[in-house]
Parts: C-alpha cells; structure tokens; sequence
C-alpha cells in the first residue's frame, strides 16, 4: 500500500481536518463511519483522476463503492488502476 | 377520469406484450415477460412465509429488477408493504419502523438464479394468478417520512390513492407503450411512483439509475442518451451534475421531451442551461410531499424571474390548497403563509394517528370542508396568484431532496457524551444545493474528534443527515439575547468563503 500515506493525508484534509494521520487506520470504514457519503465518494474520485492521471471509470466501469470504503482500499484501487494502465501500455 | 388499476395494467400488458422491455439495469434489458414471472415466483413465497393476509411485509428495497418484482408480487398477493432502505454491510436495519408497522417479515428479493420457489413448493413454474382483489381502500405502498432521528413517520398510501396518481402522472407526460423513463431516485422514495410505477403501469420501460453511481456525471449522461431517454425526473442536484458536465463536453440530450424537477429549489442559473442540455423537451417544476404526493406544477415558459426561486406554479386538477398566515387565518391575496394542500393521492393519515395531530388540518374553504395537510413549507403568492417557495416555518430543511430536521441532528449530537453544545446550519453547496454544516462545543478536557463524532452520527442518522462539516470548538458558542444559540454567526462560520473546519485551537 505504498499509497496510503498520500490517501490519508487527502481524506484528512478534505474531511477530517481536526484528526491526525496516526488516528485513521488504513481499513476503518469511512462510509459506515460517517465520513464521505456519495458527494464524498464523487470528490474522492475527481482527486483520485486528477492526482494520478486516472480514468476511474476505465478500470472500474462498475464503480464499486467497496473499492473506495477505507484508506487501504483506496490506495489498492490506485496500485490497480496503475497496474492497468502499464498493461496496456 | 377512468382510475385503471396499477397492477391489473401491468399484468394485462405483460399478456399483451410479453416481450415488450420493462427494465433497463446495468445495461441489461428484463421484459415484461420476465418480469411477471419474477413477481410470479415471488408472490409463492410470500404466501408462504407470511400467510397471514392482513400482515405488512418488509421488503428491503435495495434497486434492482428482484426488488421491483417482489414489490409488484406484493401488488399481485393484494399485500401491503414498507419500503426499508437496504441495510448497511454491518447489518444495520430500520428496527424501529419495522417495530412501528407491526412487521413480522422483512423479505430481501430473491436472487432470479434462485433454485425454485424452495422446498415443500411445487417444481412447476408458477400459474400466474389473477390479482386478489383489492378495495381502493387498501393500503398498498407505505413510505417512510422525515424524522431523521428518532421515529420516523410511516405514511400508507391507498390502492385508490396510487391508482388515481399513476392515472394522472401517465396522461400529463404522455407515459405509453415504448415510453422510456429515467429512474433516479431510491426504491424508498415516493418519488418512483411516477418514473417506476407510472411507467410499468402503461407499458414503457424504467432506465435505473444505480444509486452507487448516482453521482457520476459521465454515467448519467450516458445511460440518458445511450437508451434515448424521454422523460426525465430527478432532484435538482442530478441536474446540476448534468449541466456541469455537459457544459464542458459540449454533449446534448436531445431525446428528452420531459424534464421534471422536484423535492428541492432549482436554481435559476441551472435551469438556464437547461435548452442547451435538452434541446427538445419541455421542463416542469413539480411540488409536492411524501404525504399529499404531487400537488403543483410549473411548466416553465420563459416568464420565471432570472434570480428569484422558480414558482410551484398551480394545483394539479383535484388539488385544492391554502396559504394560512400567521394569524392562523387563510390568505386570500397576495401574502405570505403556511402551504396546506389536500390531493387526490393523499395517504389517509400517518401509521401512527398520534403523528397526525400536527400535520393535517380541517379547513372549511370554498364551500367545502377538507382535510388539509401541512407542509411545513413557507410560500408567497404574488399579485398574479403565482406561488413560490420561501422556505421551511420550521427546522426543517432539504438536503440533496430528503428532508432533514436540523434540531434533530442537534439532538443527535447532543446525545454524544463528550459534546455540550451543537448548532446546526444548512448552508448552500454548489454542487449539493444545501449541506448541513455544524459547530460542536466539546466537554472541557474532552479529546472528542470528528472521527468520533462522524462516527456516533452515521450509527444514529441516514447518511445526508450526517453533517458534511464539522467544527469542533472549546469555546462557549454565541447565544441570543434571549439565550437562544446563535446560528447565524454559526451559518458565517460555516461559509464556503471559509472552507477550514475541524478543532479550532
């Protein structure tokens, strides 16, 4: 999960502001917990595209709310939509 | 008007034309053939696992062509129904409105791979059955209301009341055979009274909207166009998303003959966009409640103020409507009151007939004494009897189409251990239309944190009702004079202008 540093600091800052990067484990469920509800998930998403060049929707044309639920998904979600595109390079 | 019944239409079109599409779900058409018999299948199962006639059932509506079966096997058995949002993946479930409607049996749809109707059933497929027959009288769908804590409302809609609005619904937008419509909102919401169960009703065919991906904007536009969408209903914040997106890729919609707005204010920078986006269709502002159903509508025509709110416009035919003033007496100019409305598609009155005291009114009007509901909704009518909203006469406030009572979520707050004050404030969102934005004064010593806090308010309230900020302070919060909290310096403290929230320090 080489990307879950980068992910915690965005969820943080978005939409925890007052909690420090220790407190969030990597698989606490942001969306049982509150944290981003669909709205979230839209701008998760639009930072997700714009902070490592992805199409979301390319890679996941199902858009699985699962792969966005917690820290860790998301940062596997980036590793496989990397992984993706240098398949199909 | 002919009322036709809703599902004896159903089944005589899924005879007539079998193979007519019903549904459009991820892309994959179910015919009305297919769907019957998925109702067929369920309806066996719910007379076995809850015989009992007069018993509610519980379905758990999660969107799905199953879902819609088991809702219209509820329709065939004669049965009535609650629609309970599905629960999340810890299990949570509605415990409290299943307690309050007397329900025994919660049913999930059956999965259509399913191995037959189980064992102890016959291996036949089922004989379709006629429908057992039902009184306009009877209950049928019952919907869940506001209440964003504690007990929500349940509001029992009548066969006769349902007939009689999928009857207007379908002549006002020209609902027929091969009419395709776009379904946006939740299984739960009332709003599926028209764009699912007006359109099954007639023979057109449902686009669903999944909602795990209701707000991607690309998706959107795409199921609109890919299946040449012709009626579109949606709250303002789907349109929003469209526009958004249209404008910056140019697309058009140019099947759409109907776009209806509803459940919230539109804005007028938003709808002037509208006859770019659909440039072949005709927009309608609709009002209306859980409780009453639609009872305004606006086409817009060019005349709506370019700053102001778009008008609710005038009653549907059989609605009848008073403004109360303050005074508790009805306005008969122009002025500012209560909006009280009694429709053709209104429930009898909530589940629990406590609730009802508040909410519905006697009212002798016009030659006639009716019974009133009150909205709870502020309105102008202006010197040409035109009607607008202005707001809520109560904490009431809508966020992303679902009402919220913001003193509820206060309590909620409050509820948590370490929190001493909370204000809650509704706020404008570009992109939401409204978001509840909150300050919580914390216990002193107190390490309370929004994790904590998000946390406590997911498990008591559905998730819009979740404050999207949170600001979580030391200092005493600002009161009235009267010792009121101050929410206005709350609502500045929350602007967009000043976006950093979290614990001040």
């Amino acid at each position: 999960m080489k990307h879950a540093a980068v992910v915690t600091q965005f969820i943080i800052e978005e939409f925890l502001p007052d909690v420090g990067a220790n407190e969030l484990d990597s698989d606490y469920d942001l969306v049982d917990g509150g944290v981003i509800d669909s709205l979230g998930l839209l701008k998760t998403i639009a930072w997700l595209e714009d902070r490592f060049d992805l199409r979301v929707e390319e890679i996941d044309l199902d858009l699985d709310p699962d792969s966005f639920r917690s820290v860790g998904s998301i940062s596997r979600f980036i590793e496989r939509a990397q992984q993706h595109r240098t398949d199909s390079h | 008007m002919q009322q036709q019944n809703l599902v004896g239409s159903f089944v005589s079109h899924a005879t007539s034309h079998p193979g007519d599409p019903a549904l459009v779900w991820h892309g994959e058409e179910t015919t009305y053939r297919e769907l019957h018999r998925l109702a067929e299948r369920e309806r066996v199962r719910i007379a076995r696992l809850a015989p009992g006639e007069d018993e509610p059932i519980g379905i758990l509506a999660a969107k799905s062509p199953s879902a819609i079966a088991l809702v219209l096997a509820c329709l065939l058995e004669g049965r009535r129904f609650l629609l309970l949002p599905a629960p999340t993946p810890e299990g949570r479930t509605p415990h409290a409105l299943v307690e309050q409607a007397g329900i025994r049996h919660v049913l999930s749809p059956e999965s259509p791979q399913a191995p037959g109707p189980g064992p102890g059933a016959s291996d036949r497929p089922a004989e379709p059955k006629a429908p057992r027959r039902t009184e306009p009288a009877d209950v049928s769908f019952m919907f869940t209301t506001s209440g964003s804590t504690g007990r929500p409302k349940i509001v029992p809609l009548s066969t006769g009341a349902v007939d009689r609005f999928t009857t207007w619904a379908g002549e006002r937008f020209g609902i027929r055979r091969g009419t395709t419509v776009l379904n946006y909102a939740p299984l739960t919401f009332d709003l599926c009274l028209l764009d699912i169960w007006t359109t099954l009703k007639y023979g057109g065919r449902v686009v669903l909207v999944d909602p795990a991906r209701a707000t991607h904007p690309g998706h959107l536009l795409d199921l609109v166009s890919r299946h040449a969408v012709q009626l579109v209903q949606a709250v303002p914040m789907f349109y929003r998303l469209l526009v958004d997106a249209a404008t910056e890729s140019g697309r058009r919609l140019d099947t759409v003959e109907h776009v209806v707005f509803t459940g919230d204010s539109m804005p007028a920078r938003c709808l002037a966009e509208f006859p770019q986006l659909f440039t072949g269709a005709r927009f309608y502002n609709v009002y209306g409640c859980t409780e009453t159903n639609d009872s305004f509508l606006h086409e817009v025509d060019g005349t709506e103020p370019a700053d102001g709110p778009v008008p609710i416009g005038r009653p549907l035919p059989g609605v009848h409507a008073v403004i109360v003033g303050a005074d508790g007496g009805i306005l008969t100019g122009p002025g500012t009151g209560e909006l009280q409305v009694t429709t053709p598609f209104q429930t009898d009155g909530y589940l629990d007939r406590e609730q009802d005291a508040d909410t519905f009114a006697t009212h002798h009007h016009d030659g006639e004494t009716r019974r009133y509901f009150r909205s709870g909704d502020l309105v102008r009518r202006d010197r040409d009897g035109r009607i607008t909203l202005e707001g809520r006469n109560d904490h009431q406030v809508k966020v992303r189409g679902v009402r919220v009572n913001t003193h509820e979520v206060e309590q909620v707050l409050l509820d948590h251990p370490d929190v001493v004050e909370a204000a809650v404030v509704a706020v404008p969102d570009p992109v939401a239309g409204r978001l509840l934005r909150s300050v919580v004064r914390r216990a002193p010593d107190s390490r309370l944190n929004s994790l904590a806090l998000r946390r406590h308010c997911a498990q008591r309230l559905p998730l819009t009702a979740v404050p999207s900020a949170l600001l979580i302070v030391d200092d005493p919060l600002p009161r009235t004079s009267t010792g009121k909290i101050d929410r206005r310096p709350v609502e500045r403290a929350c602007s967009p202008s000043q976006p950093n929230e979290g614990t001040a320090t």
